[in-house]
């Protein structure tokens, strides 16, 4: 089949790209250079790829690049910079929720859906929420930690 | 003893780039003209290639490589052993598969896609082998040869029965010392073949040049060794080969030798003259790499008094396809073994194995895992049956302070010096409750519960009085600029612990200079000196005492000139940071008024054309200090799922001076979850029929623990003893893998606690533990009928 025209939208920026019928929203975003967005298995195992599609955590490498199609996508680089970042990127940075940090980018997506989902997630909501983000190097403990901070920060900030 | 900048926790230096995603991985490296690599593997476990057409495929416009397009030298990955250790049984492609997921074919193309394309047009014919999953059919008389022969120390050496090495290790005589004891102690433990499940699968990025020389951007845990590796397999000169530090995504000593792409991903750019991009895919990586998988018999001699008299311990250690470091592994199992326990008589027969299956290498502890795992479970049985407190028994027995430990094997040994395993035992057992734990038999219903203890350790480095038979070299560039800011140059690597942070923190202390002035150079292979490789627990010990050694070489140089200028004694002067100038002071306190900024002096030797501030050192340490490890797990069995829940651990490390507080906790929390894995849950199943991973390389098959079951913060008591190291930088010693090494012991503890049931195979999963269960209570209703009769037949006896 031949590559069609596609529109990207990726962290509010617009992307016309030319793309197979079978290529994943994860090769396409690491080829328009969106790295923040990590490959660790492609095949669902290990959500390191984690973006937000319309405000909801999807595996990037198991969704079809055409179906994102007009849809709002954020990656961990559109969430917050080095001079502005996201309270939970603060968060996981203070916490020591990062170590190799190649989990972390996608942790961080799926938290952020969890955290506006539910400002203020139970232990179980957590769990569930992030079970499927693997990470070899913290035993996710200060993860927990982490997104808990985050959430009192952003309560405290949206009650202004 | 108190400091500046060590022991307080800062913003780490590669934080933000983290968590934004702007951290550079192998995978992430993307130059102009760059094309892609596609990697052929064997299907089959052990099968000679007898063809390959690749026309096909070079229609396709790739260009591909096979056995024949590269270099055949024999090497071994691995080059942290010295030349005459190295056991060289592979080449940058295979000639015969010897595994399944074994690299036979490269291709490269424009894009993934028409790689992929060019991969599938290749036409192997293969002649299949008898193949072996299992050690002991391999040893079998009858049993096709996995490697004829291999090279080492430029010998040829033909293998026989499969066997790639054995080594027999001695310390006094065993016989006299079991004829000493009065209770004999035998058991034989199996561990498990678990995956590094790091989250970057090897990626390697290669960039040639028209002048014949390569850049490389490799997944490493050194960038030295993969340039020396690089230069001697495609004979080019070593300033031509540059090796670029980039991030890596976790390890777990995976990236301790060059990986196998890293050298087909050079040859296809040296091929294609272009920059060619090679990334594993997970199926890939996960037929790789693996743990040593071994087989422990271990018999204890003790006397009345509770005293060892002998230790014997037969391991046989399934190493997979290729030999990347099995003499090493014999070496290291034997040392660990020696270093846990005073043993008057020892003896260490090892024996490693080919399989036509992963090989195995290093997995954080290197042996030590499997060791301990054998040792603490079989001490805390020996100190239960003779009625001995677990930790007064391991206390009177242990090496500590002025015992000898052997850091990597029979060749690297020197004296303890710094022992905190009192401290740790005593503050373990009171957060744990330990006197409070159940005793054993006791418990009925459905849920039990059980405290469990093991200690342990692990070798700062490999450094000892004498050379042996490893590499333990690290090196250090130290630069002051014109601002009073720092420059390190160090080649070492940072797996995500916080090694480089920790660098910087001694030299900032040393230097006297705030943290956020002190630099760590981006390093490549060109502008940096030697480093072995970050393993064996060395980063802080070894690549921070070389670092320290060039610091203080640079803060006498910062005296000399600065006494020239103010006209005092260098002897005399001091430096301290100046929070408010952000750089360093040098003042003498009897002249307030002399003073001059560092970076004030630096800019001075320049208009004066005295010289420059800086130094290049190495150094190899003179010791290999215990970083010991204490656990105690507190847990809950439920006996009808067999599912086991973590209600509490309590960890307790030595590792001297804490440089990094909230990193080394961190070291600790991701040793219980990987202890934990290990312990329970994480294992990899071979097919016997096919040779392949039954997982079919699906990574959660192999039961990597996620955030479902893992215990809060607030169960997790972490608690460092008060120690100082006299030969470490600073007093301090390493962490990293001696976080998990005693872990599953203390699990099977725990559980023998909970159930009175002693689990010697790794991993305990739910259903070993409820078919135990079942066998406990078989026995336990066989008793109840015996007795019955027995009281029947004594009442009938009595009518």
């Amino acid at each position: 089949m031949n590559p069609k025209l596609v529109t990207l939208s990726v962290n509010h920026r617009t992307h016309h790209v030319a793309l197979n019928p079978n290529t994943t929203l994860l090769s396409a975003l690491r080829d328009l250079g969106y790295t923040d967005v990590k490959s660790g298995c492609e095949k669902g195992d290990c959500g390191a790829c984690t973006v937000l599609v319309n405000g909801i955590a999807v595996n990037a490498c198991l969704q079809l690049a055409w179906l994102a199609e007009g849809q709002d996508i954020l990656t961990v680089a559109g969430l917050g910079s080095s001079d502005q970042p996201h309270p939970l990127q603060t968060a996981f940075a203070d916490f020591g929720a990062a170590q190799c940090g190649f989990c972390t980018p996608g942790m961080i997506m799926s938290a952020k859906a969890l955290l506006d989902e539910r400002p203020q997630p139970t232990e179980a909501e957590m769990r569930k929420a992030l079970s499927g983000n693997l990470c070899r190097c913290t035993g996710y403990a200060r993860i927990f930690e982490a997104i808990e901070h985050a959430a009192k920060q952003l309560n405290v900030d949206s009650r202004g | 003893m108190s400091y500046q900048i060590l022991g307080n926790d800062y913003f780490r230096k590669d934080g933000i780039g983290k968590v934004t995603g702007r951290e550079v991985y192998a995978s992430d490296v993307t130059l102009p003209r760059m094309w892609h690599a596609r990697v052929l593997r064997s299907p089959h476990a052990h099968a000679r290639i007898k063809s390959i057409d690749a026309r096909a495929a070079q229609e396709l416009g790739a260009v591909v490589l096979t056995y024949a397009d590269v270099p055949h030298l024999k090497y071994n990955e691995r080059i942290v052993s010295i030349p005459p250790h190295l056991y060289r049984d592979r080449t940058v492609l295979a000639d015969k598969a010897r595994h399944v997921g074994e690299a036979v074919a490269a291709v490269a193309a424009p894009t993934e896609q028409l790689a992929e394309k060019a991969l599938r047009a290749l036409q192997v014919e293969w002649e299949i082998l008898p193949h072996y999953t299992d050690p002991l059919a391999a040893q079998r008389a009858d049993a096709e040869p996995i490697h004829d022969s291999y090279i080492l120390n430029g010998q040829e050496i033909p293998v026989e029965n499969n066997v790639a090495v054995t080594r027999v290790v001695q310390v006094g005589d065993i016989e006299e010392g079991f004829a000493q004891a009065d209770h004999i102690f035998e058991r034989e433990f199996v561990t498990s073949r678990i995956y590094h499940a790091q989250m970057e699968t090897k990626s390697c990025v290669c960039d040639p040049a028209p002048d014949g020389s390569i850049t490389v951007y490799p997944t490493t845990q050194s960038i030295h060794n993969v340039r020396q590796l690089l230069g001697e397999i495609f004979s080019i000169p070593l300033h031509k080969v540059n090796v670029k530090r980039v991030a890596i995504g976790g390890t777990f000593g995976s990236s301790i030798q060059m990986n196998s792409i890293i050298p087909i991903c050079v040859a296809l750019a040296l091929k294609a003259k272009r920059p060619v991009k090679l990334v594993s895919t997970r199926e890939e990586d996960m037929y790789d790499h693996v743990r040593y998988q071994t087989k422990l018999k271990l018999k204890i001699g003790v006397t009345r008094e509770g005293k060892i008299t002998a230790g014997h311990m037969q391991a046989l250690a399934d190493i997979g396809g290729h030999n990347i470091q099995a003499y090493a592994l014999l070496s290291v199992l034997a040392g660990w073994t020696a270093s846990l326990y005073n043993y008057p008589n020892l003896k260490f027969e090892g024996k490693a194995v080919y399989t036509n299956k992963t090989p195995s290498c290093a997995l954080q502890g290197f042996g030590n895992p499997q060791a301990t795992f054998a040792a603490e479970s079989l001490m805390d049985e020996i100190a239960t049956e003779l009625d001995w407190d677990p930790i007064e028994f391991k206390l009177k027995n242990y090496v500590g302070l002025g015992g000898t430990f052997w850091g990597q094997g029979p060749s690297v040994q020197s004296i303890v010096r710094s022992d905190g395993v009192p401290q740790l035992l005593h503050d373990g057992a009171q957060k744990i409750g330990w006197r409070a734990r159940p005793k054993p038999g006791t418990q009925t219903g459905r849920y039990r519960h059980g405290i469990g203890m093991a200690r342990g350790f692990h070798t700062s480095g490999a450094g000892a009085p004498k050379p042996g038979e490893v590499i333990d070299y690290s090196g250090a560039f130290i630069k002051i600029n014109e601002d009073g800011s720092v420059d390190i140059v160090h080649a070492m690597m940072d797996h995500g612990g916080g090694t480089l942070e920790a660098i910087a923190k001694i030299v900032a202390e040393e230097l006297g200079v705030p943290i956020e002035r002190v630099g760590i150079s981006p390093a490549d292979t060109l502008t940096t000196v030697y480093d072995v490789v970050t393993h064996a627990t060395r980063g802080v010990y070894a690549g921070g005492g070389a670092a320290h050694k060039a610091a203080v070489k640079v803060k006498q140089q910062i005296f000399d000139y600065a006494s020239r200028i103010l006209g005092l004694q260098a002897d005399s002067l001091m430096i301290e940071p100046d929070y408010e100038l952000m750089q360093g002071v040098i003042y003498c306190p009897n002249f307030p008024e002399r003073r001059i900024t560092l970076g004030a002096l630096a800019k001075q030797l320049q208009v004066n054309s005295w010289g420059t501030l800086a130094a290049v050192e190495s150094l190899r340490q003179v010791n290999c200090p215990p970083a010991y490890v204490t656990y105690f797990i507190d847990l809950t069995v439920d006996t009808e799922t067999g599912q086991v829940t973590t209600n509490r651990a309590a960890i307790g490390s030595d590792c001297g001076t804490v440089v990094n507080p909230a990193m080394a906790i961190g070291q600790l929390e991701g040793g219980l979850s990987k202890g934990m894995g290990y312990a329970l849950v994480e294992d990899n199943q071979w097919d016997a029929q096919t040779g392949q991973l039954t997982s079919k390389g699906f990574w959660i098959d192999g039961k990597t623990p996620a955030i479902s079951e893992a215990p809060f913060v607030e169960n997790i008591i972490t608690h460092f003893a008060n120690t100082y190291e006299p030969s470490g930088p600073f007093g301090a010693k390493g962490i990293g893998e001696a976080a998990t090494n005693p872990c599953a012991a203390a699990y099977a503890n725990a559980l023998y606690n909970a159930l009175d049931i002693r689990f010697t195979e790794l991993p305990i999963t739910a259903e070993k533990i409820l078919s135990a269960l079942a066998a406990q209570d078989e026995r336990a209703s066989r008793a109840s009928d015996y007795l019955e009769n027995k009281v029947v037949a004594v009442m009938q006896a009595a009518e």
